[in-house]
């Protein structure tokens, strides 16, 4: 079992990522950490940079948490790659964050974090912007 | 660089090879082929015009084609030296582009498919069916595959295209089996 | 000063609403499709000319200004934010331009490069107010002999000295004049390669050309080479520039635009050696050398502002001799053509009102680029967010619509697709593109002219080279043919790669690799 964390360069995907330090502390469980970039866009904002997630693993182990971070850089679906990824990591719980969305927004482009909260086959934590 | 030469980038030849060194990138010689045969046509379809030559037109309508003609032929068998020589042109590189690996023939073959499908079906259907249809199925060619919003945004573009440039503006777009609903 | 006159003329033509909406419209579009991967402006032109037949054309030509200018400024965002510029001109930008975006000043970087295309382009289009009315008054005393001689040097100019492999310029030329043979004979009425179609009898549309062999081969060609994967875009704010900034940038401004501007208008002279040259310059002459290579604003400044001053430069020889000196000007001729406008000489006296006021909507349109890119830096930047198969559906959409609107002919679409296979080709054999659109163009022109020529002098050979103008053009032409042979036997066997047609001699120092690279990637945009 592990806490699977889709982690965003951003002060939301930070906000997330304490929110999934937390969980895995709190389940004594192992941390994946999971950054999803599309394949079909020339560039993507979810994208992190490898300093970026050198930084998240070493911040992360640092709190003594175990710790693996991924990069997933094929496909054009980041609620596909997480769902599917959690699934076959077995995660225990699955941490997410959630972007204020206007409703033309989500009418238009869909959200990420609906399919996902939607399509998870485990329970799902998501992170509000505010919050962050 | 294209896909044979990127195994043999420039400057790999050795110093020591000949004149009539190591060919790269042998679909090289094809276009010198195609462009000889060009010329020839070129050439040949100036010859079967009428030599109306007058005072006003002193040179007639053929000088122009023979001398391209002509040239097409010389510049392919220049070229078929080159390559022959060991040139290698440089596939052009762009932003969006990556030369590394083998060209995707299914994505351009199924792309000239919804292409050709266009030119088949823009009269009968018009062009508001005929291209949303073109602008959905390039977008699956290219790999999209969100079908629902591939073809609402082909809908959409086709009709707004329609509604600006053919009623707005007076483009010629035929409106094919919606005339009259549009 | 009757030019200034004739300038606030063509100011007064353009303050209207609609006109100048027009050129909000064309500087936008410019630079959204400057920013947008594989658009250039060449390519969007060509596909805004069939639909913009229902504008007159004063506001077509508006629109087409803004594209060409804006484009020039969206291409300097994404050369400094992704190092990977789009167009040709950009290289060098990105030179020094992405390494200090990656320090962290990528705010810095944007705001020399537009700060300094304003300078630059104002200052430019300013010099073409000036050198433009002299040209005119040089050509309109040449007869068609010169003038011949003058269509050849752009021939040979674009086909051997702007791409990196003379035959493969040449071939490509050769394959657009056989293009522009097609059709029927102006003088006898005779079908030339039509194979009987009368589809082709009615000669086959520039258009349908341009943007087969841009648009549909292009579109082609990144298709058959997708790239997989996304970058990361560098994060920005709205450009500015400190005090330091600005000192360091206003000369490398000027000295860009001296550099830009006269290449820009000898025909065949492009962008690409100029913002080379303005970088090497920069570099000579800074008081950071050490900054160079890690990103100097220096490097930044001077190229784009000699990318710029090369744009409006090539609007001399467009307007006053009727020839494009890139892909962009050679579209805006077609659509000069495809308004029963010929352009040439006598485009000024006939039409002033027209040249002075396309003029008038550069200024305007340089100015709001300033605007517009300023604060919208970042917002340009979420452009490069669009998925790639959006793009690229929309493009082929667009140019199947443009190239059917031209006659309303299905057949225009199959020859379309034929053109973009073409392309590819083109594209795949590393031949360039601007010779084929400069050769569709000028071809049947050239035709006319010779024909013209030998008509006045009853048939006789010589009335092709008379004049001191069109021998200067001879010779200039037959030594940029034998120049490298000769410069090949004097060095005895060069290098086995060369093309026996010439190419580049010399063993490539990194400077001379570079400015190749720069020509081979400059013949999409």
């Amino acid at each position: 079992m592990t806490v699977l964390v889709g982690y965003l360069p951003n002060p939301l995907g930070e906000a997330t990522l304490r929110a999934g330090v937390e969980e895995a502390r709190r389940r004594s469980e192992p941390l994946l950490v999971l950054n999803m970039s599309r394949d079909d866009v020339l560039v993507d904002a979810r994208r992190a940079g490898v300093d970026d997630l050198a930084r998240v693993e070493r911040d992360v182990s640092e709190l003594g948490v175990d710790v693996e971070v991924v990069q997933v850089e094929e496909g054009s679906d980041p609620a596909d790659v997480i769902v599917g990824e959690a699934s076959a990591r077995g995660a225990s719980v699955v941490v997410i964050g959630l972007r204020h969305r206007t409703a033309v927004g989500k009418l238009i482009m869909g959200s990420v974090a609906q399919r996902i909260l939607l399509d998870a086959r485990c329970p799902v934590l998501a992170v509000k912007e505010e919050v962050a | 660089m294209s896909t044979e030469a990127t195994t043999a980038p420039e400057g790999t030849t050795p110093s020591g090879a000949g004149p009539l060194g190591r060919v790269r990138d042998r679909a090289q010689l094809g276009l010198c082929a195609a462009l000889a045969l060009a010329g020839v046509v070129v050439v040949v379809d100036a010859s079967r015009l009428g030599e109306v030559t007058s005072s006003n037109d002193p040179v007639g309508p053929r000088a122009m084609p023979f001398l391209v003609g002509g040239a097409l032929v010389v510049v392919a068998v220049l070229y078929a030296l080159d390559v022959l020589r060991g040139g290698v042109g440089e596939a052009e590189a762009g932003e969006d582009v990556e030369l590394g690996h083998r060209a995707d023939w299914r994505t351009v073959g199924l792309l000239g498919g919804a292409f050709a499908l266009n030119a088949v079906l823009i009269e009968p259907l018009g062009w508001v069916i005929s291209g949303s249809l073109l602008f959905f199925l390039s977008a699956f060619a290219l790999g999209n595959r969100h079908h629902v919003r591939g073809l609402a945004i082909g809908i959409a573009l086709a009709l707004g295209t329609f509604y600006a440039f053919a009623i707005g503006l007076g483009v010629n777009l035929p409106a094919g089996i919606l005339q009259g609903i549009l | 000063m009757d030019n200034v006159n004739a300038l606030l003329g063509g100011f007064a033509d353009v303050i209207t609403p609609m006109n100048l909406l027009i050129a909000l419209l064309g500087v936008t579009v410019g630079t959204a499709v400057g920013v947008l991967p594989g658009i250039g402006p060449a390519m969007t032109v060509a596909l805004l000319l069939p639909i913009t037949y229902g504008l007159p054309v004063e506001q077509s030509l508006i629109l087409f200004g803004g594209i060409f200018y804006g484009g020039m400024y969206g291409g300097s965002t994404t050369s400094i934010l992704l190092n990977t510029p789009g167009e040709s001109a950009s290289v060098v930008t990105a030179l020094e331009g992405n390494k200090m975006a990656k320090a962290g000043r990528a705010a810095q970087a944007l705001a020399t490069s537009a700060i300094g295309s304003f300078v630059a382009g104002t200052i430019a289009t300013a010099a073409i107010v000036f050198v433009m009315p002299q040209v005119v008054d040089f050509a309109v005393t040449l007869g068609p002999p010169e003038f011949l001689a003058i269509i050849l040097v752009a021939f040979v100019g674009t086909a051997a000295i702007l791409g990196s492999s003379r035959v493969r310029g040449f071939a490509a030329l050769l394959v657009g004049l056989a293009l522009g043979l097609v059709g029927t004979d102006f003088v006898t009425g005779q079908q030339r390669l039509t194979f009987g179609s009368p589809f082709l009898a009615d000669n086959i549309d520039v258009v349908v050309v341009a943007v087969g062999i841009f648009a549909v081969g292009e579109a082609l060609w990144v298709a058959a080479h997708l790239r997989r994967k996304a970058g990361t875009v560098i994060p920005v704010g709205r450009p500015w520039m400190s005090k330091e900034d600005w000192g360091r940038s206003w000369k490398p401004w000027l000295r860009g635009t001296a550099l830009g501007f006269p290449f820009g208008a000898i025909p065949a002279g492009g962008a690409e050696i100029p913002t080379f040259l303005s970088y090497l310059t920069e570099r000579k002459l800074t008081k950071h050398p050490e900054e160079f290579g890690k990103g100097a604003i220096e490097g930044v400044a001077g190229p784009e502002a000699a990318n710029n001053a090369s744009a409006a430069g090539t609007m001399v020889p467009l307007l006053a001799l009727g020839l494009p000196t890139n892909a962009t000007a050679a579209i805006i001729i077609a659509a000069f053509m495809s308004y029963g406008i010929e352009p040439g000489p006598l485009l000024l006296t006939k039409e002033p009102d027209l040249v002075w006021m396309l003029v008038a909507s550069l200024f305007i349109g340089n100015f709001f680029l300033l605007v517009l890119n300023l604060p919208l830096a970042p917002a340009w930047a979420k452009l490069l967010r669009i998925p790639r198969p959006y793009l690229y559906a929309g493009i082929l959409f667009f140019a199947s619509m443009g190239a059917y609107a031209v006659n309303a002919q299905p057949f225009d679409l199959f020859l379309l697709l034929g053109l973009g296979a073409l392309g590819f080709a083109m594209r795949r054999f590393g031949l360039p593109v601007l010779p084929l659109i400069v050769g569709a163009i000028l071809g049947p022109l050239v035709e006319r002219k010779a024909r013209q020529a030998l008509q006045l002098t009853g048939g006789d050979a010589s009335g092709l080279v008379g004049g001191p103008v069109a021998w200067v053009c001879y010779a200039f032409i037959v030594a940029v043919l034998v120049w490298p042979l000769v410069s090949r036997l004097r060095r005895g066997r060069g290098g086995d790669d060369d093309p026996p047609a010439g190419g580049d001699g010399e063993n490539p120092s990194p400077e001379v690799e570079l400015a190749r690279a720069t020509t081979t990637e400059g013949r999409a945009s």
